[in-house]
């Protein structure tokens, strides 16, 4: 559940970013967002977050569950950061990390 | 001198070069601001402190936890304010008004009570 | 008007974060490390065998105290858990004024004290990293909750200077000098935000009430007994008796605290006046099982073992400042998110860092602009690379000294903090004989090296080497060991990047009114 939430908010960070001129430059070499495709990354963006959220709440209460989430935040948001330098293509397809997460954990659970 | 020089020429040079007297002003402004924000800022918020550990309506220890947990908040929005505000004299008055009024407070306070 | 708020705002940022930044940097990386204090101090004990928490513990050490310090007037007794598996006791010599106590290791299995070198262990770093060292205790707490005003002033003027930080949040354009630094502060600054408020804000109130008394002294006129009674239902002290009554058997208690707990695991035993017909036994919960570090504790009567006291879940504000006081220590926080913490406060590490190095570059991009490179200039890229190379290759000094110094020197473990002070010392001399960058990387390179060769001496003159401590399962020792390699490698990356560096033609020398953008400007030359 942890790994789920985790990668919620990785994919919903690259929606964000998507959504950013000089981000969606870094991935797919050009600047322009058509406007509306912008608002609908940056709506996904904080809908992965909000998932994410709630996946830790329900994996460890409020109170860790907010805490690690904090943490989580940073331990994907940093990488990310990195990875839109020296990797943008990289970057991108680590964001569909929550179907494969997802999926072991319908799997897990009997 | 050597110390403050770069960082003051850092902020100078965004601007036209100011003539030495200005120069002066804007220092004492900034040594006036630092003083009000670090020593009236602490002073703010101890009396903030002492007015809500008196008068927050819960129990005596609890008053005194959330008061002093507080304080630190109340200490760093006074340094912000002091080079927030657009002049360095104004800094010092939007303190003594706030002092002043947690003094109004605490008299009100402690005077209802028997 | 906005133009000029936020020019002061800026100012206000540079100055709070460059008046204390080589104190918060120190702070910063020596508390991330205070998180792996009991793994630390076992390490730095290799004479420990790896040992597991068991049922009878407690029974064991407080039959061992009462065999070693009947007279004493009060035992504290920790009990191990799955991180720390030590048994320790601490115990006040009959008599002793203020802090003198003393300290053993007991074996679980037999209750005899086992012989370990003399060592701080983590206990070092924790401590300097909220007191610093050589100064007083009070003046070190001063001096680090002022810096953390600091701090927390640069955080909230750094957010409102660079409001931009939160557009250009995942941006980092290397090689592009003071533009990289400025990009990689914003990124240690922005992404792990809430951590800095947090550990700022909750180091702050960790010391409130020596730094801000005067609510308590006003409210509580009579001294602060009366506040700890209320505020967290500490029972007071009882005075001794003075005719002797046998202690009660402590097993059933520990199983009664579990049972009225749901289950929750006491962490530390404290028992006051022991022999006496007024002994008291508390049992305090384990500060592992919940955030709020507000601990739960039973206080039972020494010789009948009635409950006397149960200190339940603390009123609201206090819970409140129990949380603070939890997140702050993070004793509650499992592997991974211990993992977290450590990484947020690596990050509040290399924000400090870049923070430093941006302000030096800054200034010598100014100096080299008006021609001359002054005395400021260079005392500030100097005290960057003792205060930035120099400390992690002092810790490192810290563990070296740990294994070679011999066992049996007086004031052994003071000689390791004495080590550990003078390699920082030679690390602020060093960069007086070196040019440039030299400096940056001999340190970091010596300080890599010093790492990496860490585990081999542990072949060389300990037991406990890498080998031994994965056949045997040790975990600790041997995630111990793997993680001095990870520093080295941290501290190898950043010698090389600084050696490998190219900095842009000197463009500096370029008479030019207008800064350009791809201009390289190096940390330290």
């Amino acid at each position: 559940m942890i790994g789920f939430g985790a990668s919620l908010a990785y994919a919903g960070f690259v929606a964000m970013c998507l959504a950013m001129e000089r981000h969606h430059e870094q991935v797919f070499r050009t600047r322009a967002v058509p406007p509306r495709r912008r608002r609908l990354l940056s709506v996904l963006g904080w809908l992965l977050l909000v998932a994410s959220v709630l996946a830790m709440v329900s994996a460890s209460g409020w109170g860790l569950g907010l805490v690690l989430w904090a943490g989580i935040l940073t331990a994907t948001a940093i990488p990310l950061s990195i990875l839109l330098t020296y990797a943008p293509r990289m970057a991108l397809m680590l964001a569909a990390a929550p179907l494969p997460a997802g999926l072991a954990l319908l799997l897990s659970v009997p | 001198m050597a110390r403050i020089g770069p960082s003051f020429r850092s902020v100078a040079s965004l601007r036209v070069r100011l003539p030495p007297d200005t120069e002066r002003r804007r220092l004492g402004g900034l040594l006036l601001r630092s003083l009000a924000g670090i020593g009236g800022g602490y002073a703010l918020a101890a009396l903030a402190t002492v007015v809500l550990s008196l008068s927050l309506p819960l129990a005596r220890s609890e008053a005194v936890l959330a008061a002093t947990m507080a304080s630190f908040a109340v200490h760093a929005a006074a340094i912000i304010w002091a080079f927030a505000a657009r002049s360095a004299l104004r800094a010092v008055t939007g303190l003594v008004t706030g002092a002043a009024l947690l003094t109004l407070i605490h008299l009100v306070v402690q005077g209802q009570l028997p | 008007m906005k133009e000029g708020f936020r020019q002061s705002m800026a100012w206000l940022h540079r100055w709070a974060g460059l008046l204390v930044g080589w104190v918060l940097f120190a702070v910063f990386l020596t508390g991330t490390a205070a998180y792996l204090r009991p793994e630390i101090s076992y390490w730095m004990r290799p004479e420990l065998a790896l040992s597991r928490p068991g049922p009878a513990d407690a029974e064991v050490a407080v039959r061992a105290m009462q065999a070693m310090a009947p007279n004493s007037p009060s035992w504290f007794i920790n009990l191990p858990d799955e991180r720390d598996t030590t048994l320790r006791v601490f115990w006040r010599e009959p008599g002793a004024r203020g802090r003198g106590f003393r300290e053993a290791v007991l074996d679980p299995a037999t209750g005899r004290t086992v012989e370990a070198r003399e060592t701080l262990g983590g206990e070092f770093f924790y401590r300097f990293h909220f007191q610093l060292h050589y100064v007083g205790v009070l003046w070190g707490r001063w001096i680090v909750s002022i810096c953390a005003m600091f701090m927390l002033v640069a955080i909230v003027s750094g957010i409102i200077t660079h409001r931009r930080i939160f557009a250009d949040f995942f941006t980092f354009r290397p090689g592009k000098g003071q533009r990289s630094w400025l990009d990689g502060h914003n990124i240690c600054a922005v992404l792990a935000l809430p951590y800095h408020l947090m550990i700022t804000y909750t180091g702050l109130v960790l010391f409130m009430l020596m730094v801000m008394p005067w609510g308590i002294d006003r409210a509580y006129p009579g001294g602060r007994a009366a506040f700890n009674a209320e505020a967290f239902g500490s029972a007071p002290p009882r005075p001794r008796a003075g005719n002797a009554a046998p202690l009660s058997p402590v097993l059933p208690l520990v199983q009664e605290a579990e049972r009225r707990w749901g289950g929750g695991r006491v962490g530390r035993i404290v028992v006051a006046n022991p022999g006496d017909a007024n002994a008291t036994i508390q049992l305090v919960r384990a500060d592992s099982e919940r955030i709020s570090y507000n601990p739960q504790s039973l206080t039972f009567d020494g010789p009948t073992g009635a409950l006397i006291q149960d200190s339940g879940e603390g009123h609201p504000v206090a819970e409140v400042r129990g949380w603070m006081y939890g997140l702050h220590i993070g004793r509650f926080a499992g592997p991974l998110l211990r993992a977290l913490f450590i990484l947020s406060g690596l990050a509040g590490t290399a924000m400090v860092a870049t923070g430093c190095v941006l302000w030096a570059t800054k200034t010598r991009q100014q100096a080299a602009r008006q021609g001359r490179v002054g005395f400021g200039t260079h005392l500030l890229e100097h005290l960057n690379v003792a205060t930035i190379a120099g400390l992690p290759l002092a810790m490192a000094a810290f563990f070296w000294a740990n294994r070679l110094l011999p066992a049996g020197m007086p004031q052994r473990a003071d000689w390791e903090v004495h080590v550990f002070f003078a390699t920082w010392g030679l690390c602020l001399i060093h960069p007086l004989f070196r040019r440039g960058r030299q400096a940056w990387i001999e340190q970091f390179a010596i300080g890599a090296l010093a790492f990496a060769l860490l585990p081999l001496l542990n072949v060389l003159v300990t037991q406990r080497h890498l080998l031994a401590t994965l056949s045997e399962g040790d975990h600790v020792r041997a995630g111990f060991d793997l993680g001095l390699l990870g520093c080295a490698l941290m501290l190898g990356a950043l010698a090389w990047k600084v050696a490998r560096h190219r900095p842009a033609p000197a463009s500096s020398r370029v008479p030019s009114s207008i800064p350009r953008p791809g201009r390289s400007v190096e940390a330290a030359r």
